[in-house]
């Protein structure tokens, strides 16, 4: 059974995460049967929330997990413990065990934005097929109607009316992810997860893409979660940042304070290791040595321990808990900067 | 807002006319066009089209009843080629030219009927295999590479054989073909196992590619997402094994028939063969018209088959 | 005129001087040997004005049946010794090609149909296959984009750094391995003892750029052609790689071409960079001059449209990143013409038609732009 959507507060946040972890079995195959001699934590007690009309940016390395929890809110990944709550309604319960209207409700709500424009549309299919296909499944008006909601679609994310008739071999990247972005927008979501939409996109159409993705945000409301290493895009996009490193939360909180003032040490590495387009500027910390351990041999206590220029004693052996530092700021370090 | 939206409304419409030129089309009708300008591909074609026309027309075309045997008594046995028989007659007097072309319905029955049994049940254990995966599939696999190890011949012929012994006097033996229609299905089922391979491969490939993801996330069906998505992605790949197949089954019925296990009241190339090697000397066209039968219809399917597959798979071949 | 409509870079300021416009006007055509001579690069006391590498002219061909697709077109640029050139340009410019031809590895089947590529005072192109084959390695080295692919996956570390060096230096096994040793130690890999016994998937995508790293410099080349080297890898082993690159700069005085599509990266590595766009060269200039006082629009834009991480976004107040529209560059764009002028918000007619041949508009700088010096255009005219 699905409770009404509540006319929540505008405090109350749209998604909350709650202690979100996904591991995988390590396996070692025998004769018969895969042995399994461990777990890879790569999503580790992982809590946020989103709010309607806000952008919350996760933001770190491959391999840090933020892929990998994005994908568990759509269910596009199971995860293996944790709690994910839209408006009240838990997430993970629905589309494990709820009803395909439950689940359909939620997807209307909730939206995916993929990594790879040519990889996320189906190449044999006329951009109206792609766009016709959510309307279909979640009934979106009259099918005679479903032409104009198409063009409405396109013009809305840039596009001409004709290009619907097209495959998506014909298109540049920036337009096959303007195609992907209105797929998600045929059901009229309020929260897209965009994993790094402009990552695989060339320079001068990504600030093309970012700013569709603002226009969106503005006239839609729209809530976004957005999945990117590039932090330039999360400066522009979002107001709330979150840092991950090897599958857990170092800090979060508002953008401007933490990338003008990272208090993680991980933090303050990511954002002096990023190149700015600007020879005058003497890179101002020395960047962080070492490279990430595997998420197999994750150490014990703090994460970054193994690379971190101030370790204490004690961050080897006990795990720093993600606690406010300043309003709106939380911080897991034992010794922030 | 900003004039970053003008900008790219300016453009866009440009990009617009560059398209319009051309006109859209679809990764189907792509790969039709590149299959229409290979130059392998569209002689498979022409080649399969003539067997195809023979086997239409057959009882048009052919002189005479396949199983007229009434030249004993003019030109005799094993006559040469002549007017009234323009490929001779073989060793029992049949007019070799008009068995050739009763030959080309049977051959293209056997391979079109053990490709659909192959093909149905290769891409249903594939499928499942691939989609499911995990224990599922593991099991299927290792049954799939029992199919693949057992010496196929062996065994039709040990079944061919058996059969036609044991419905003697049995209300079976009045069935039509029945020893052809065994075949035919021995071939199919021991035939599925490549195309489960490749369907499995295939679906493993697609199933978590980003576009699944997509429509997963919209909320199409399983159903959808496997007939919808994954399916007519497999499809050319499949259709490129098939039409190998074909030329495989058929080629396999001729060596059955060769070996003098075929159906002894089917006209069938292989029998042809059978039935003249030992005279190959005194009436060479009672083999050689056969053979030369076979040999075009094998490689028509498989020209037709790389043909497909350069068209579909443009990256593979070059 | 040039504040028209183009997005205009956060901090360079836009207007160009007055006297800089009075001696752009100055040389409209190409330029002669003399003033070549000091785009060349750093001039130390000792040597000669003759450049490490000088190509000139070099255009690249993809050979259909009727019409070439001229990828890349009128490329020109020279290399001092010591000094780092970055190309910068988005997929599709034209960059890597234009690299590969020094070393004549195109891949299939483009071919250079034009041009000079002189290194060293040789013509590359009157060099025969084994010449070349001589070359490559040993005086110019290349360092790929993607680490795991350059890398037999069979053969040790230590096998296949020492097979370069018997087949170039013709060094004995026990040397070979002491040099590989001392390389690898060189570009930071600590225990190099125990690395050497490693296959390459032992090792982290850092830890092979840096072995590759090391595989460039095992002959002392007087080139390295770096393609992308740090884009496969993560900010902080990026951040670590090109820290190393600097490193070597300075230890070996250097010489590099450091393909990339990234201007932050650029900014770090390069003394001087060439901007590529559809395969034609936008401008050319020093490294502080790039992002100071850039005067094509197609560097302006680029500039502008990175968002920064290092600047407070005002999106509150509305704000919107300035863009270049349309696509990117595709090998299909064709003319004699200004290639971006398809996306130029400066573009007039003649953009389309007429070559933008190189212009100095500053000490060391040349733009490739039409707009760009009035007296330009009476010429053309």
């Amino acid at each position: 059974m699905l409770e009404p959507v509540r006319s929540a507060a505008a405090s109350d946040p749209l998604l909350t995460v709650r202690n979100l972890s996904k591991s995988y079995p390590v396996t070692r195959s025998g004769l018969l049967r895969k042995k399994i001699v461990g777990t890879i934590d790569a999503v580790k007690e992982v809590s946020f929330s989103v709010h309607a009309g806000e952008t919350l940016s996760i933001v770190g390395e491959s391999g840090c997990g933020k892929t990998t929890t994005a994908r568990s809110i759509l269910n596009l990944v199971a995860p293996t413990s944790g709690e994910i709550q839209y408006q009240g309604r838990d997430v993970v319960k629905t589309f494990a065990t709820g009803g395909r209207e439950d689940a359909l409700a939620l997807r209307r709500q909730m939206q995916y934005v993929f990594q790879d424009p040519y990889l996320s549309l189906n190449p044999r299919w006329s951009v109206r097929q792609i766009l016709r296909e959510p309307l279909r499944i979640h009934r979106r008006g009259e099918p005679a109607t479903w032409d104009d909601q198409i063009e409405h679609l396109l013009a809305r994310v840039g596009l001409p009316a004709s290009y619907a008739d097209r495959y998506p071999h014909e298109f540049s990247g920036g337009q096959r992810q303007r195609i992907g972005i209105a797929r998600a927008l045929a059901v009229e979501p309020r929260l897209l997860i965009c994993d790094e939409p402009v990552s695989s996109l060339d320079v001068s159409v990504r600030a093309q893409i970012l700013n569709l993705l603002a226009d969106l945000q503005d006239d839609l409301g729209l809530s976004y979660l957005y999945i990117s290493h590039d932090l330039g895009s999360v400066r522009f996009l979002s107001r709330r940042v979150a840092v991950m490193y090897l599958g857990t939360i170092v800090e979060i909180g508002d953008v401007d304070a933490i990338f003008d003032r990272p208090r993680h040490h991980y933090t303050a590495a990511l954002l002096s290791a990023i190149p700015v387009p600007d020879p005058t500027r003497v890179a101002t910390a020395k960047g962080v040595r070492g490279e990430a351990p595997s998420v197999t041999e994750r150490p014990r206590g703090c994460p970054f321990h193994t690379r971190c220029p101030a370790a204490l004693p004690v961050c080897r052996d006990e795990m720093p808990a993600l606690v406010p530092s300043d309003p709106d700021h939380k911080l897991a370090c034992h010794n922030p900067r | 807002m900003s004039d970053s939206s003008s900008l790219n409304a300016s453009v866009l419409p440009d990009d617009a006319a560059v398209l319009a030129r051309h006109k859209p089309k679809g990764i189907w009708r792509q790969g039709c066009e590149r299959f229409l300008h290979s130059r392998t591909g569209m002689l498979g074609l022409v080649l399969v089209a003539l067997v195809v026309a023979v086997a239409v027309f057959g009882p048009f075309l052919a002189p005479f009843d396949p199983h007229d045997q009434s030249a004993m008594l003019d030109p005799g046995a094993k006559a040469p080629p002549s007017w009234v028989h323009p490929l001779g007659t073989d060793r029992m007097a049949y007019d070799v030219a008009s068995r050739v072309i009763y030959g080309a319905p049977t051959a293209l029955i056997v391979g079109l009927g053990a490709m659909s049994i192959a093909a149905f049940v290769g891409v249903v254990v594939g499928g499942i295999a691939g989609y499911r995966g995990g224990l599922t599939d593991e099991i299927i696999m290792r049954a799939t590479d029992f199919f693949l190890v057992i010496p196929v011949f062996v065994v039709i012929l040990a079944v061919v054989r058996l059969l036609s012994s044991m419905v003697v006097n049995t209300p079976l033996e009045s069935i039509p073909y029945l020893n052809l229609g065994t075949i035919i299905v021995l071939i199919g089922i021991f035939g599925w196992a490549p195309i489960a391979r490749m369907t499995r491969a295939e679906f493993l490939r697609l199933k978590n590619q980003e576009f699944i993801e997509a429509a997963r996330c919209i909320g199409a069906t399983t159903g959808d997402i496997l007939f919808r998505h994954i399916l007519p992605n497999a499809l050319p790949s499949l259709i490129v094994m098939v039409a190998l197949g074909i030329g495989g089954a058929i080629l396999s019925e001729a060596m059955i028939g060769f070996l003098g296990f075929g159906d002894p009241k089917a006209v069938s190339w292989g029998q042809l063969l059978f039935f003249n090697y030992e005279s190959l000397k005194v009436a060479p066209w009672a083999s050689l018209a056969p053979g030369a039968a076979i040999f075009v219809t094998v490689l028509g399917f498989n020209l037709l088959a790389d043909g497909l597959s350069d068209a579909f798979n443009p990256r593979s071949g070059r | 005129m040039h504040q028209a409509n183009i997005s205009r870079p956060i901090t360079d300021p836009l207007t160009t001087s007055p006297s800089s416009i009075a001696s752009a006007g100055l040389s409209r055509a190409p330029l002669s040997t003399g003033e070549r001579a000091q785009v060349g690069g750093l001039v130390s006391a000792g040597e000669a004005t003759e450049p490490l590498v000088h190509v000139d002219n070099l255009r690249i061909h993809f050979p259909p049946r009727r019409a070439p697709i001229r990828v890349v077109e009128g490329v020109s640029y020279s290399v001092a010794r010591g000094e780092t050139l970055g190309i910068v340009g988005e997929s599709g410019s034209g960059k890597t090609l234009s690299s590969l031809a020094i070393l004549r590895l195109l891949p299939r089947p483009a071919q250079i149909a034009g041009g000079r590529i002189v290194f060293e005072g040789e013509d590359l192109a009157a060099k025969s296959d084994e010449e070349m084959r001589r070359l490559r390695g040993k005086r110019i080295a290349m360092v790929f984009q993607n680490p795991g692919f350059s890398l037999h996956p069979l053969m040790t570390i230590g096998a296949q750094l020492s097979e370069i060096l018997a087949v170039h230096e013709r060094l004995a096994r026990k040397d070979a391995d002491a040099r590989v040793e001392e390389l690898l130690r060189l570009v930071g890999i600590s225990d190099p003892g125990a690395r050497i016994r490693q296959y390459p998937h032992e090792l982290s995508g850092g830890m092979k750029q840096r072995v590759c790293i090391a595989r460039a410099l095992l002959c002392n080349p007087s080139l390295v052609l770096a393609d992308e080297p740090t884009t496969s890898l993560d900010v902080t082993i990026q951040a670590q790689i090109l820290e190393l690159f600097e490193e070597l700069k300075a230890r070996f005085r250097m010489s590099m071409i450091f393909v990339t599509h990234d201007m932050g990266v650029v900014a770090r590595i390069a003394d001087r960079i060439a901007v590529m766009y559809a395969g034609q060269i936008c401008e050319t200039a020093d490294a502080s001059t790039i992002f100071s006082d850039p005067q094509h629009p197609y560097t302006r834009a680029l500039l502008g449209s990175t968002p920064r991480v290092d600047q407070r976004s005002t999106r509150a107040s509305g704000f919107r990143l300035p863009t270049i529209g349309g696509s990117g560059p595709t090998i299909m764009q064709q003319g004699d013409g200004c290639r971006f002028a398809t996306r130029c918000p400066e573009a007039g007619p003649e953009c389309a038609r007429l070559a933008p041949l190189p212009l100095a508009v500053g000490p060391r700088h040349i733009v490739h732009c039409l707009k760009r010096g009035s007296a330009g255009e009476a010429n053309h005219a």
